[in-house]
């Protein structure tokens, strides 16, 4: 659940590390870079599709960001870690897309309802359909919130680490947190409900069932 | 806050949070303790947490991957034909593709290289010098990276294995005829005093088999069926062993690269220029291996990574 960002996805620490390939990449090593990004595309991915919600956006998104940090890389000054460095150029490029669609911010009602209308068909497992309720349902919160909620809740960074690719105040990312939470709890509630027969997700649920 | 009794979600994700002041904190938590609908609540966030991180996250899909690699390596390329200052080792494979010699020249330069009896680029027992063969059509574009190439050349031994004089890089000369303009002799004693003594071959305890053809390959014989052109070379002995720390450290990068085990390194040249073939089982049982070839002082990629079969 706390594992920061610069924990390696693998289970291995790799001998190299990032910043040592970063370096290599400013030399001129034109095999570094592409080291680093085997490491690390698999989060990168992660981040892009759950925070614009759509492969083909995410597929953009993670191009550009691995493309501008290739070009940018000579400005990493080292003052935090390279994969938070890259996390923020990844979650950067997905506001930005986000931006560019103007998506704007809804309200309550409209949320349930459009989670209502993307709620999957019925003969997918669980997990996908779970997954996918999940997706629909974050797609409607503001970027910055959905953010927060992707490093934080989704992909289990430490709020200090979320602060840190985000650029602003742990307070901040904490209270965009509670505010996504608060937006998504009513549509995921419903999610629960629905899903009570099969799958308990907390212990006032079990309380429920149990009797 | 939704009237004066009831707390809404929001003022409960604060709460979790601990971004409520202790007044406040106080007030909520003693309306939670006799209050089950906003206890209900609070359960619903604390399943939105839940329920978001159960939602699995998937790897990256190959498609993606390979488009993002394909961005990363068009970035490359302009950068280096746009000059934005990377000094970068020229991957020879992409200045190299699609020009004629790659294809034409071949056929002759793969023939007449069996039969030449002293390595290239050699300072013969004479003391004269023997150029490199090359091909007689040559693009300014690789003349730019030679000064490089032999400064690198300079800086690490490589020692042959029946000849007692060594190293030599050439540099300019449009073909066979033309001057060689540099040589490097190094020490011969090690040399020598190596092949005496080849029990203290460090290539035995290696779990990859170490040849020294000094082949010249081309990429139309990489495409054979490389056994034919490993298997017979001769093993590797006696040399010297910063050569043998020299493969060794170019096998680790490769593998570490391909994430492949390495299992038969050559030391020859590629298209003229000295290289290592470097061999790794992708799949053993199908008999195909991917086929790195390196330069042997910076271990990079003098073409880009192919498969081959054994």
């Amino acid at each position: 659940m706390n594992s920061p960002p610069e924990t390696p996805s693998s289970a291995e620490r790799p001998a190299v590390t990032d910043a040592e390939l970063l370096t290599a990449h400013i030399n001129g090593d034109p095999h570094a870079f592409s080291d680093i990004v085997k490491r690390h595309r698999d989060r990168m991915w992660a981040v892009a599709l759950r925070t614009l919600g759509d492969p083909d956006e995410a597929a953009d998104a993670v191009q550009d960001a691995f493309v501008s940090a290739y070009r940018k890389a000579a400005t990493f000054r080292g003052e935090a870690a390279v994969t938070t460095w890259l996390h923020r150029i990844v979650v950067n490029a997905c506001l930005d897309r986000m931006r560019r669609k103007s998506v704007r911010p809804v309200a309550d009602d409209e949320l349930i309802e459009a989670a209502e209308r993307e709620t999957p068909m019925p003969d997918q497992t669980l997990e996908r359909e779970v997954s996918m309720e999940v997706s629909a349902a974050l797609k409607l919160l503001p970027g910055d919130q959905r953010a927060a909620l992707v490093l934080v809740d989704m992909m289990g960074y430490s709020v200090e680490d979320a602060a840190q690719v985000l650029q602003v105040p742990s307070g901040t990312v904490k209270s965009r947190c509670a505010r996504g939470r608060a937006k998504l709890a009513p549509i995921l509630s419903h999610l629960r409900n629905r899903s009570e027969a099969n799958r308990v997700s907390s212990a006032k649920g079990a309380e429920l069932r149990d009797g | 806050m939704t009237g004066d009794t009831h707390y809404d979600l929001e003022i409960l994700a604060e709460l979790a949070e601990d971004l409520l002041d202790a007044g406040t904190a106080q007030r909520v938590r003693e309306h939670l303790a006799v209050c089950d609908p906003c206890g209900e609540l609070l359960a619903d966030l604390a399943a939105v947490r839940e329920v978001l991180a159960a939602t699995p996250t998937p790897a990256m899909p190959m498609g993606v991957a390979l488009r993002v690699d394909k961005a990363l390596a068009a970035e490359a390329e302009s950068r280096r034909s746009g000059g934005l200052g990377l000094v970068e080792t020229p991957d020879w494979d992409e200045l190299m593709r699609d020009a004629p010699w790659e294809r034409q020249a071949e056929p002759s330069r793969a023939e007449a290289q069996p039969e030449q009896p002293v390595r290239l680029g050699v300072v013969a027992e004479d003391g004269s010098v023997v150029p490199a063969r090359r091909s007689s059509r040559r693009s300014a574009q690789r003349r730019r990276w030679a000064m490089p190439a032999i400064a690198a050349a300079a800086a690490v031994a490589v020692v042959g294995t029946a000849v007692t004089a060594t190293s030599l890089l050439v540099a300019g000369g449009d073909d066979q005829s033309g001057a060689p303009t540099v040589a490097l002799p190094v020490e011969s004693s090690a040399a020598s005093s190596a092949q005496e003594e080849p029990s203290r071959s460090p290539a035995r305890a290696l779990a990859y088999n170490v040849t020294n053809s000094d082949h010249n390959y081309s990429n139309h014989e990489l495409r054979m069926p490389l056994e034919d052109l490993l298997g017979p070379a001769p093993a590797m002995q006696g040399t010297d062993p910063s050569g043998v720390d020299q493969v060794a450290k170019c096998v680790s990068a490769v593998s570490k690269r391909s994430g492949l085990e390495v299992f038969a390194v050559d030391q020859g040249q590629y298209n003229g220029q000295e290289a290592l073939v470097v061999a790794s089982w992708k799949q053993r049982a199908a008999q195909t291996v991917r086929v790195d070839v390196v330069d042997p002082f910076n271990c990079k990629n003098l073409r880009k990574p192919a498969l081959g079969r054994w």
